[in-house]
């Protein structure tokens, strides 16, 4: 599988992002060069340079340190929606197929519900109605991409369900579970999989639009989306300023995308053979 | 041992004939849009539900903001009473709806201003930024769609996947600095906030909405593309594309008349999950450009308590997101008979 | 051109059409294909230097399997060729046009006009989401430039001319409203709405019903005839082509291996490939000695009485009385819709019956629920062989996995014991041990087909309901499963259902044949007396028209085609 995938150009590049992003993340706060929250007021607003790398910004904080410190926040966040969603999804979208109609139908109902749902503003309302933190952040993210999970999962189920070797086996004597144990949980994996790459790309920016808003995280504390922020609000003084949080933003964001892609590619030449 | 029963009529189909059929498909059309609407409204009572139970949730207590810090527990139920807080949540719900039925969407507990005169106000701001949007990413969507759907394989279908690929892992508000930097500051052709409405200068409503709408619509772009050309790669392979070939029918004809309409049931669909995403998306625009819309009305409302106003900004989008889905529900019907049949 | 493939002489040029006791010159031939060669991408020959010629008025039959380039040959005079498939040399001249080298206005002015083809599956060969009516009335517009009013009318009357009762209904209907048979009628007027020269029927009658492919190749005969068509009929069915056309080509492996006169073919063939063809067409008795006391009274091990089912308010089975004794094996025959297929799901407890009993063993499993029907699928008694083996296989388990399903469902847990039901269930079914640990799609399709049977023998069953079971089968294959199956039931004694819609199979195996028809049974008794003396009307239809080979008609009466 792996092996398959490397073969992929995309791929590799992907990877390759993936790793520094992740080593960002575990480490970021560590090899920070300067406290991330220390303002130095003879530097304020300072283009890149050799004592601080990508400048500071209006209350002198060193924006290459912050960038660090906030990885760690920003990549949590996106990981832990992520999860949610792929708890409240799948579950669901593998027995909606298999758990009669009213089950069924009431599924489907409460999915179109949170699909029609206006998505960041939902987020929005929810995190701060809730108390306004990560973690609620977090949970209103995750319940809200739950939908793609559900249709992914639901979507592969479907087209097995109807499967003649499951059928075969019903004939026999198997049970619901033993039919999802044995015939469908791992042809359903790939594609969710695949799913989960993408929404983590989705989630990341999803967090840094609502960090960016000020939801979510308190202004001190540092994050991708937050640094974004800031740096538009001096847009005039350092046009340059957004770029390496943007494309710190944009480069995981493709790297999750592509690793989806060559994952769904893998797949389908996997089944082809 | 053999044994004979009697022969079943040959063919005792009952007559059928034109007008029949054309009353039958008259019936399935109509069951399709009673259908669409059967799965609307439990649809929009689950997600109404949902936004009421935010506010329950959150724990804001309304009476004791209205009784004032010095006021008595008597004073503080008293008041709940009044309000129907003492009720169970379904009997809440139900009071609430029935309002919002009605047009009543509450007041705000910020200023006891009705939330609908709110949301009012700044709703023509997020429909121009989210209509306009909409508009462009249904343009160019299609057309580059088409384009790559129909030379797949080629070196311009080649650019346009990249260019979606690409684009889409853009979040919004990125596209909308770059877009700021060329045209407000390198070559400050348009404004980079405020807002200005369409009755009073239609020019300035443009060029106010063009950069938000188009950072807004790019991800629209994006998605509506990759559908369509994927849609019209697989419609492209059908057979009933061989059999108009042979029929003599031209290139044109063919794309137009029988793929196409084929071919767009993917991106349709997209488009209609892309509308909860347009305006709820509208949020960070709303903020970046600094324009007074119904998404900078809920985020404030969101982040001060405003309970009442929160869930009217929430209850107005599902209803547009939802009239939305409809429509595109019901013209896939018309488009594709035979995918109404299936589903 | 290979090596490997140049025995063939150059007499594989075959000129047709210049009829026996005809005294004038050989005509100009209408379409006249002359060393044609269709190549992949990668440069792989998928047909080999093909030439024949074919006269006005003439009809040429291709015969030949899936993959044997019969086809392709036809895609390359239609200029449709699938993506990544290009003619690397040769030449196609349709009168005075040579096709190869032609740009795509001339197309246009040939396509539909002067030549045109329907083909296998027809309704996806209709645009699913507009009325078939607006499709005639745009082929009409397209070739001939009538006015819209005039357009309706001729469509209506094409309509009517391929045999619609009821026109303006069929007009208004949506592809997906037709049967096969239907949708192929509706293509029959579209390709012939100009009064093309050429018409070319590539496999237009395969997975048709039997009495529906005898009605459909009457039209196309019929309007041959009356429209002075040239026609070619491409089919993997030699008997469908024989009963037509008076020339024919076999092709194998993308070149052709036979050509001539039909009757010189059949009579004379002179390839090993076109006499297995010929010899598909045989009754294979799979063995002769069979215990005659099979047809006499024993107590019945399933029993069906009075059974009616259907699904929801649609009653599709009515008044169905079974029986079934040990070892004994009973061919269900009838069409599509007939209701075959739900009477087995039936007796399994997949459909609930409305009304009636099904007992096996003396022991009612009508109504069965939750868990002793569990306890009964569990028991292995009654077990059931798909059509399609590779969908009926679960693709990411190995065929151990699969055969031994059953074992570990029903609770067995030792090891031993199951390799050892393994081993016999793959011995039993003369599978290679070793195929075991491969997965379905590295088996060959009767592999794959033995495969399910060894998982339903397995566990011991004592009734096999067989859907279908050989259809995906080629001959070779299908005759090895039969005899497999005539072999379980004389010495394990297992009694079978045994459903298909080929005669030819039927006759071969089954002791009883029991005719369905609209969900009725209309006649049942010994497989011999109901295949060559039918007493039921449907019976008689469907017998009559099973195709056979146009030769050997006189011949043999009772010679059923092998699909």
């Amino acid at each position: 599988m792996i092996r398959q995938l490397l073969r992929y150009p995309s791929a590799r590049a992907a990877l390759v992002i993936l790793a520094i992003v992740a080593i960002l993340a575990v480490f970021g706060p560590f090899i920070a060069p300067h406290d991330p929250l220390a303002q130095d007021g003879s530097a304020l607003l300072q283009p890149p340079g050799t004592r601080y790398w990508l400048g500071t910004d209006a209350l002198g904080r060193d924006v290459f340190s912050r960038l660090l410190a906030g990885s760690t926040v920003s990549v949590l966040a996106s990981l832990l929606s992520v999860s949610i969603g792929l708890v409240l999804g799948v579950v669901p979208g593998l027995l909606s197929v298999f758990l009669g109609r009213r089950f069924e139908w009431i599924n489907l109902r409460v999915i179109d519900a949170l699909m029609m749902l206006p998505f960041l503003v939902f987020a929005i309302a929810m995190t701060a109605m809730l108390g306004n933190g990560l973690v609620q952040a977090m949970f209103a993210v995750g319940i809200l991409i739950t939908p793609a999970f559900f249709r992914v999962t639901r979507a592969a189920a479907l087209s097995i369900a109807n499967a003649e070797y499951i059928e075969a086996a019903r004939l026999m004597g198997a049970s619901t579970s033993a039919i999802l144990r044995r015939h469908v949980v791992a042809k359903v994996l790939p594609p969710v999989a695949v799913a989960a790459a993408s929404m983590t790309g989705a989630c990341l920016s999803i967090v840094a639009s609502l960090t960016f808003l000020g939801i979510g995280v308190v202004p001190p504390d540092p994050t991708w989306g937050g640094l974004l922020a800031t740096d538009l609000a001096n847009l005039y003084d350092r046009p340059f300023g957004p770029v390496a949080p943007a494309l710190l933003i944009v480069a995981t964001v493709w790297a999750l995308n592509a690793l989806a892609d060559a994952l769904r590619d893998s797949g389908r030449k996997e089944t082809a053979a | 041992m053999t044994t004979i029963s009697e022969p079943a009529p040959p063919q005792a189909a009952p007559i059928v004939t034109g007008r029949t059929i054309r009353l039958r498909h008259g019936k399935a059309l109509l069951r399709h849009v009673g259908g669409t609407l059967g799965i609307t409204l439990p649809v929009f009572f689950i997600a109404t539900l949902i936004t009421f139970l935010l506010g329950v949730v959150s724990g804001l207590d309304p009476a004791a903001g209205i009784a004032g810090d010095a006021a008595s527990p008597e004073t503080v139920a008293r008041i709940r009473a009044d309000l129907g807080l003492d009720q169970p949540v379904v009997f809440q719900y139900l009071h609430w709806i029935g309002g919002v039925l009605r047009g009543d969407l509450g007041t705000s507990w910020f200023n006891g201003v009705p939330a609908s005169e709110l949301i009012l106000q700044r709703l023509p701001i997020s429909l121009s930024i989210a209509g306009v949007a909409l508009l462009v990413g249904v343009v160019f969507g299609l057309g580059l769609g088409l384009v790559a759907g129909v030379r797949h394989g080629g070196r311009l279908d080649r650019a346009i996947t990249l260019f979606a690929a690409l684009v889409s892992s853009l979040p919004p508000f990125v596209v909308a600095f770059v877009l700021i930097l060329i045209f407000s500051l390198w070559l400050g052709w348009l404004p980079s906030s405020g807002y200005v409405p369409f009755a009073d200068d239609p020019i300035g409503w443009l060029a106010a909405v063009s950069i938000p709408a188009v950072a807004l619509s790019v991800d629209v772009v994006a998605d509506l593309a990759r559908q369509l050309r994927t849609g019209l790669v697989v419609a492209l392979s059908e057979n009933y594309v061989t059999g108009a070939v042979v029929r003599g029918l031209s290139r044109r004809r063919i794309l137009f008349v029988h793929v196409l309409r084929n071919a767009s049931g993917p991106a349709l669909t997209v488009l209609a999950l892309k509308v909860p995403m347009l305006i709820g998306g509208a949020v960070v625009t709303e903020a970046i450009f600094n324009m007074p819309g119904m998404g900078k009305l809920a985020a404030d409302s969101a982040l001060r308590g405003d309970v009442p106003v929160v869930q009217g900004t929430l209850v107005v989008s599902i209803l547009l997101i939802l009239a939305c889905n409809m429509c595109v529900n019901v013209l896939l019907g018309v488009l594709q008979p035979a995918a109404r049949r299936r589903s | 051109m290979t090596q490997a493939h140049s025995g063939l002489p150059a007499d594989n040029v075959v000129t047709l059409g210049i009829r026996h006791r005809r005294p004038e010159p050989p005509a100009e031939p209408l379409l006249s294909v002359r060393n044609l060669h269709v190549v992949t991408a990668q440069g792989r020959e998928l047909v080999r230097d093909v030439s024949f010629e074919l006269a006005a008025g003439g009809t040429l039959g291709i015969v030949g399997e899936s993959g044997s380039g019969k086809s392709l040959t036809c895609r390359a005079i239609l200029d449709v060729l699938p993506p990544g498939l290009n003619v690397a040399s040769g030449s196609i001249r349709f009168g005075d046009v040579d096709l190869s080298r032609l740009d795509a206005a001339s197309w246009k002015d040939l396509r539909g006009k002067a030549l045109s083809a329907v083909f296998q599956d027809p309704g996806s060969y209709l645009n699913p989401s507009i009325p078939v009516g607006r499709q005639l009335v745009e082929a009409i517009r397209a070739t001939l430039r009538l006015g819209r009013t005039a357009a309706r009318d001729r469509a209506l009357e094409l309509l009517r001319q391929v045999g619609f009762e009821d026109a303006d209904a069929v007009y208004r209907q949506y592809p997906f409203e037709l049967s096969g048979g239907m949708a192929q009628r509706v293509l029959i007027a579209i390709a012939i709405c100009a009064g093309p020269r050429l018409l070319i029927a590539d496999e237009a009658t395969t997975a048709l019903d039997v009495t529906v492919q005898a009605e459909v190749l009457d039209l196309i005969d019929r309007l041959r005839r009356e429209q002075a068509l040239t026609l070619i009929l491409v089919s993997h069915d030699l008997a469908v082509v024989s009963q037509i056309c008076e020339h024919v080509i076999v092709m194998r492996d993308g070149a052709i291996v036979d050509a001539g006169p039909t009757r010189s073919v059949l009579g004379n063939p002179q390839s090993a490939y076109t006499r297995s063809l010929i010899e598909d067409h045989a009754v294979h008795t799979i063995d002769s000695a069979r215990p005659a006391s099979v047809s006499g009274k024993r107590t019945p091990l399933l029993a069906v009485k009075g059974l009616h089912a259907g699904y929801g308010i649609r009653t599709v089975i009515e008044d169905v009385d079974l029986e079934l004794a040990p070892g004994e094996i009973l061919g269900l025959i009838g069409e599509t819709g007939s209701g075959k297929t739900t009477l087995l799901r039936t007796i399994l407890g997949l459909i609930p019956t409305a009304s009636g009993t099904i007992e096996l063993d003396g022991a009612r499993i009508d109504g069965l629920k939750a868990g002793p029907l569990r306890e009964l699928r569990r028991s292995g008694t009654l077990q059931y062989v798909f059509q399609d083996p590779l969908r009926s296989l679960d693709p990411d388990l190995t065929i151990a996995a699969s055969v031994t399903e059953g074992l570990h469902l029903r609770g067995e847990t030792d090891g031993a014991s199951i390799a050892q039901a393994l081993g016999e269930a793959l011995q039993a079914v003369g599978l290679d041990a070793a195929l075991a640990s491969r997965l379905p799609r590295h088996l060959s399709g009767g592999q794959r087909q033995r495969a399910v049977i060894a998982r339903a023998l397995a566990l011991a069953p004592r009734v096999l309901l067989l859907d279908e079971p050989v259809s995906a089968l080629d001959a070779v294959n299908r005759l090895h499963v039969l005899k497999l199956l005539r072999g379980l039931a004389q010495e394990k004694g297992i009694a079978q259902v045994f459903i298909s819609h080929d005669l030819g199979s039927v006759a071969g195996i089954a002791d009883r044949v029991a005719v369905l028809y609209r969900g009725r049974i209309v006649e049942t008794g010994p497989a011999d007396q109901v295949l060559a003396s039918p007493s039921h009307p449907y019976t008689r239809r469907l017998l009559a028209a099973a195709p056979r080979l146009s030769a050997q008609r006189s011949e043999a009466p009772a010679v059923f085609t092998a699909h």
